[in-house]
This record gives C-alpha cells, structure tokens and sequence, in this order.
C-alpha cells in the first residue's frame, strides 16, 4: 500500500485534466472581471451627476473591482472568483478519488502482467480481475462527468466576458445576457442583483446625459420635480411641437381648457384652442425673435373668461423645436382695472365737493355784494369745515387703500379695550351734547387683554361711534358695550337714530357706498368709515355685522378672537 | 321776478347758488333732490333750472327730460356736472341747448349764464325782469 500512498503525490501528471479546467475558467474570469471593472469606471466617468443619484453603480463597481496584474491568485479577489474557487475543493476531492482509483488499477495490472510474465504464476482470480476494471471505468466517468460540469459552468462566463467587453467598448447590450443562472449559488444571485441596480442606474443615467433637445429637457425637469413646480404655477404653461400638437399641459393651462392634461397631450393645438390666430401664432413664432400674445376669449355656459396666449419662439431658433405658450387669465386683470377705475372715480366725485365748495365759498368773500357780516361768517364756516372734510377724506382714502392692497401692517401690542372705548366715547362727548344725544359706555368688570393694533382699534370704534351720533337724531341714544364671549370679545354700538334699509344693510361696508337715503345724504360722509372699520375688524381676525330697521336705529356688533390665529395675519400680508 | 329751481344734493352748494341768485334779484326754489325738483316744478312752472346731474333718487338727466318734455320750465337749463367723462356729456346736452358747468365752478360764472338764458330768450309781455338787480 505504499505506492497507493504515493499516488497523489504522483497525480498531478495524470490529474491535469481536472485541473486545468477550473484553471481555464478562472483565467477566463479573471479577463471577464477586468473587462467588468473597466466598463463600470466608463460608466462613472460619463456620468458627472450628484453622487447619490449612481450609488447603486459605485457600489457594483467596488464589488467587482480585481487586481488586474498578476494572476487570480487570491480567492477573496471578488464574488466572480469566489464562485469559481468555491467549486475547486469539491472538484479536487472527486478528482484525487478518482485519479487513486485509476492509479492502483493501473498499478495492479501492471504487476500483475508483469508477474505473468516473469513466470511466477501469480495471478489474481479472474473475479477479482473483473472488479478492478470496473472501478478503473467508474474512476474514468467521473473524470468525464466532473470535466463536462465545470464546462458548463465555463460557458456562461465565456458569454459574460464577452458581454462585458463590447459593453465597455460602447456597444448597446441588453444588461439581461450579463445574467448568470441562479443555480449557480448566491453568488451569482447577488451578481444578477448588481445587474439589476446597474440597469436603473442605467436609465436613470441615459435620462441625465441625453443631449439638450426639448422632449430630454421636459425628462430633466420631471426628473427633479419641475413638473411639480410648473403645475402650481398660477399661470398655464403648453409645449407645442413642430406637428402643432400638444407635448406638455401644466395644471393651470389644463383648468382653463376644460380636460385633464393627460388628455389633452398630443391633441393638435386647433382641437384644443378654437383660435384660427393662436395656431398661426405657433406657426409664425417660429421665424421671429420675440413673443405673439393673443387674447382669446371663450364661454363656458354663462360665464366668460378671456385667455391670453403668449407665443414664445423656440429657445435656440431651431425650426423643429417646440413652441412654448403661456396662458393667463385677464379677465381677473381687466376686472382690478376695472375696480380701481371705479375706486378713482369715486375718490375724484368725493375730492370735488369739498373743493368746489371751498372754491365758491372763497370767491363769494372776494365780492363786494357779500359783504355783511352774517354771510362772511357763513362763507368762512364753510370753507373750514369742508377743508377739515377734504382732510378727513384724503386720511381715510389713505387708509382704506392701505388696508384693502395688504400694505398696511398691525402694530401688534396688549390693547386695553376699556380704557380704549372709554377714550373714545370721551372723544365724541362734545358731538354727543352738541345734538343733546345720550352717550353710554357699558363695561365688563373684567376686560381681557386683547393683542392687537390699538391706533387701528382706535379708528374702528370711532368711526361706528361718530356714524352713530351722526345718524341720530336730536335727543337720541348711543349705547357702546363691550362683553366677553367664549372666543373673544364684542363690542356693541346701539343707536336710535334714523336705520338702514335692508337692502342698504348689505352694501354699507362697501367702500364709498352711502344709503340713497335724504337723511343720510343730508350728512356729510365720506363713504369710507364703515368700509375701514370692517377692514380693521378683519385684519384683527374677526368682523362686524350690522342689524337695524328704518327709523328705529341700528346696531353695529364687533366680535374679536382674544387669540388671533397667525394665519390670519400671514394670509393678510 | 323769474323763477328759478335748484336741485343739488350737497347742502352747501345749494346753499352758496341760493344765496347768490337771490342777490341777483330772483326767486330761487331750493330742492335735495330730483324728486322733490320736479314736484316743485310741476306746482309751479320755472323759468331756469339749475341741476346736478348725480343726485340720489331721480338723477339730473332724468330730471331734464322730464320737466323739458312737460314744459315745465319755461327758458332753460344748466347742470353742474361733477363727472370725468363731462366732455362727452357737454356735447351731448349742448346739442339740446343746455348749458354745462364743471365743478368746481365759479359762482360769478353761474349768474352770468343764468342771466344771459334769461335774456336771450323771448319775453311774454310783462313778465321780463331784468337779470340784474
């Protein structure tokens, strides 16, 4: 049996067949790897986008990095050579099995011809015989059989390899004939993984790279959420390609033409805007420099809103490039003009009634026919008081634009509400006496600190005050009450002066609105005390509301949040 | 003495054209408003009116059509306009033969034209005063 010790010491010649083909293979690998590592590298240097968008690539790159130089030596080299070399140790200990099988069946036949031959008549049994040619055939199947195993694991990675070299040499292969069979062990499992990472890294790296044409441009904005910011931008956006049709629909621009815009990208532009000009625009821009703007207007039963479309030329004057439309409602436009066309209208008519009384009342003075006394007295009251009116109608002009363009801010401070209600009726003693109208103030025992605007405050309770004294006749009442309610507090002015209609109860907060009423018109007023005092209320988080009945007084109530939220403030600004 | 109604909403105003007719030698009907005017006129004809066009009820213009159609004032009118777009409404109502002013306006100017509606048109025997004093 010391021969049969000495056999595998002695394989290696006769063994070479199994292994040199894990050999083989693992060469194979070796190059496969390299030509891996290379093609990842490529694909790092293409890509110049922010890190996190390539970790997975990074990431597979460092895996399969090898050592290129030198041999593949090291089985810790890389999952692709650990899952050659993980094979080895099961194909050397069938291989060492068979190649000592095959050895002492040699070894006994030699010796025993050669005994045969030397005359010594020593042969073995013919039983025996039969045995060991039975094992020497075994032992050659299993050479065969472990031979035609590691080539079939040989061939997939010959086809990676190759895979791998055209996909670094920039030829466009389908990432899916990199895969490995995943009866191949975990191994090859975590390589299709790596695969499968690589390919949306892939796409995600085509989407990036793709050159500045606008349909790539569109891909870049959704990519990094432009198409969120174009679909909440207040106006319509629309891309119209070269074939007049519709490539991208923001939000807005989908509202104003009445259909989702899924649906309406790729409808022609004159199936979605029934405007001859706004598709000859599209057309027309295309050999220009600057905009066309059309304005269109379109009826949606019984309301009617006019659209204007800006044409914007191609960005870079290519003929072929999409045509950019912007769209914007004006009739929301036409109608603040329209507004404050009526607001100067207005602020003129009430600018001129004091002025043209000053004017007349001035000259009178110059002539000699008014000289008694009673009519220069008369003359001078008159240009006083309506220059105190001219005055009092240019602050509250001031103030209600202030406040209605949300340019005016709420000095914010702990206001005390009684001390400030009793100021004011304070104030408006002398008007009170003056037409002998009794002038009461009710107070809570305790008053809560309200946080707020206390000079605005002060305006607000003024104006109802002084409007209640006003509209009150000779020997009336004004009653102000303040009280404390559950969110806040209220304050209460009651007069028994001359009412409002109800009809004129829903406009009295307008701006410039008086009650076509002789008893009111006979008062002079600007229009404008109410409208401010509502204003005030508002921007204090609250509001007044007006209940009264004709000629049987009215009674103006402000309700104020104690706490006044910050959105309310925020949204007012 | 001739007649003349004014209807203006602000109270100095009316005052102010009151006081200045009358020292002129007329008799001046004071009204508010367009309503009260043309009752006014309808009691007892005039011979000028002097109206604001925007006044609270029945307007100015209204107010001209109504009593013009009826004859109710016998010579003329003029309005005292306090709109912006007075240029086309002048021109409209100087077609009719009416008289605009523009406020502000001069007092000294109303009394001047008042006189002259009153001189140029033909007098009924005896009814003619002199428009000044």
């Amino acid at each position: 049996m010391r021969g049969a010790d000495k056999t595998p010491c002695a394989a290696p010649a006769r063994a070479a067949v199994p292994r040199s083909s894990p050999r083989r293979p693992a060469a194979a690998a070796g190059t496969t790897l390299g030509a891996a590592d290379s093609f990842f590298k490529s694909l790092e240097r293409v890509t110049d986008a922010p890190g996190g968008e390539l970790r997975p690539l990074r990431e597979c790159a460092r895996l399969m990095s090898v050592q290129q130089t030198g041999s593949v030596s090291r089985p810790a080299g890389g999952p692709l050579q650990r899952l050659w070399w993980g094979a080895l140790p099961e194909a050397l200990s069938a291989g060492c099995v068979a190649v000592l099988l095959a050895a002492v069946g040699a070894l006994y036949l030699l010796t025993d011809d050669a005994w045969e031959a030397a005359g010594a008549g020593r042969r073995l049994p013919d039983g025996l015989r039969w045995w060991w040619g039975l094992i020497t055939t075994a032992a050659v199947l299993v050479i065969a059989f472990l031979y035609w195993r590691l080539r079939g694991q040989a061939r997939p990675l010959a086809a990676v390899q190759r895979n791998l070299e055209q996909l670094a040499a920039g030829v466009e292969r389908d990432l899916a004939t990199l895969a490995l069979s995943d009866a191949l062990g975990q191994v090859a499992q975590g390589w299709n993984r790596l695969l499968g990472q690589l390919g949306e890294a892939q796409r995600q790296l085509r989407t990036l790279s793709a050159g500045p044409t606008p349909e790539n441009v569109l891909a870049r904005f959704e990519s990094v959420g432009f198409r969120r910011v174009l679909d909440r931008l207040p106006f319509g956006v629309l891309c119209v390609d070269a074939r007049l049709t519709l490539r991208y629909v923001n939000d807005a621009a989908a509202v104003w033409l009445g259909r989702p815009a899924a649906e309406l990208v790729g409808l022609p532009v004159a199936q979605v805007v029934d405007n001859e000009a706004v598709r000859q625009a599209v057309l027309a821009v295309r050999t220009r420099a600057s905009s066309l703007s059309i304005d269109h207007t379109q009826t949606d039963g019984e309301q009617e809103t006019t659209l204007r479309f800006r044409v914007l030329p191609p960005e870079d004057g290519a003929a072929g490039g999409d045509v950019l439309v912007t769209l914007e409602d004006i009739g929301a436009l036409r109608e603040t003009e329209r507004a404050r066309d009526r607001f100067l209208y207005h602020v003129t008519h009430e600018l001129r009634t004091p002025l043209t009384n000053i004017a007349a009342y001035a000259e009178t003075l110059t002539k000699p026919e008014f000289e008694d006394e009673q009519t220069r007295k008369e003359c001078y009251n008159v240009i006083v008081s309506e220059t105190r009116r001219l005055s009092r109608l240019v602050e509250d002009i001031l103030s209600i634009s202030q406040l209605e363009v949300g340019t005016a801010r709420l000095n914010v401070g702990e206001v005390d509400l009684a001390r400030l209600l009793r100021q004011m009726v304070q104030d408006n003693l002398g008007a009170a006496d003056e037409k002998q109208i009794d002038l009461t103030l009710t107070l809570p025992p305790k008053v809560p600190k309200l946080r707020g605007d206390k000079q605005k405050l002060s305006v607000l309770v003024n104006n109802l005050v002084g409007n209640a004294i006003k509209y009150t006749p000779r020997g009336g009442q004004v009653q102000v009450k303040l009280d404390v309610t559950e969110q806040g507090v209220r304050i209460v002015v009651r007069d028994t002066g001359i009412g409002i209609s109800p009809a004129d109860q829903a406009r009295i907060f307008e701006k410039f609105y008086r009650a076509a009423d002789d008893a009111v018109q006979s008062v002079s007023g600007t229009g404008l005390g109410l409208a401010i005092a509502r204003e005030v209320a508002r921007l204090h988080g609250g509001d007044i509301t007006v209940a009264s009945a004709l000629r049987q007084g009215s009674t103006f109530t402000v309700e104020l949040p104690l706490t006044r939220s910050e959105s309310t403030e925020v949204a007012r600004q | 003495m001739s007649r003349i109604l004014v209807a203006e909403d602000d109270p100095h105003i009316l005052r102010l054209i009151s006081l200045w007719l009358t020292r002129q030698g007329y008799t001046v009907v004071e009204a508010r408003n367009g309503a009260a005017a043309r009752d006014l006129a309808q009691a007892e004809p005039v011979d000028v009116l002097v109206c604001d066009v925007n006044m609270p009820g029945l307007d100015g213009l209204t107010l001209i059509a109504a009593l013009r159609s009826t004859g109710w004032v016998r010579r003329g009118v003029v309005v005292l306009t306090n709109r912006w777009d007075h240029g086309d409404l002048r021109e409209r109502l100087a077609a009719e033969g009416i008289q605009v002013l523009p406020k502000p306006f001069s007092p000294t100017r109303l009394s001047e034209v008042v006189a002259a509606l009153l001189a140029a048109v033909p007098v009924e025997p005896g009814g003619r005063e002199s428009g000044a004093p």
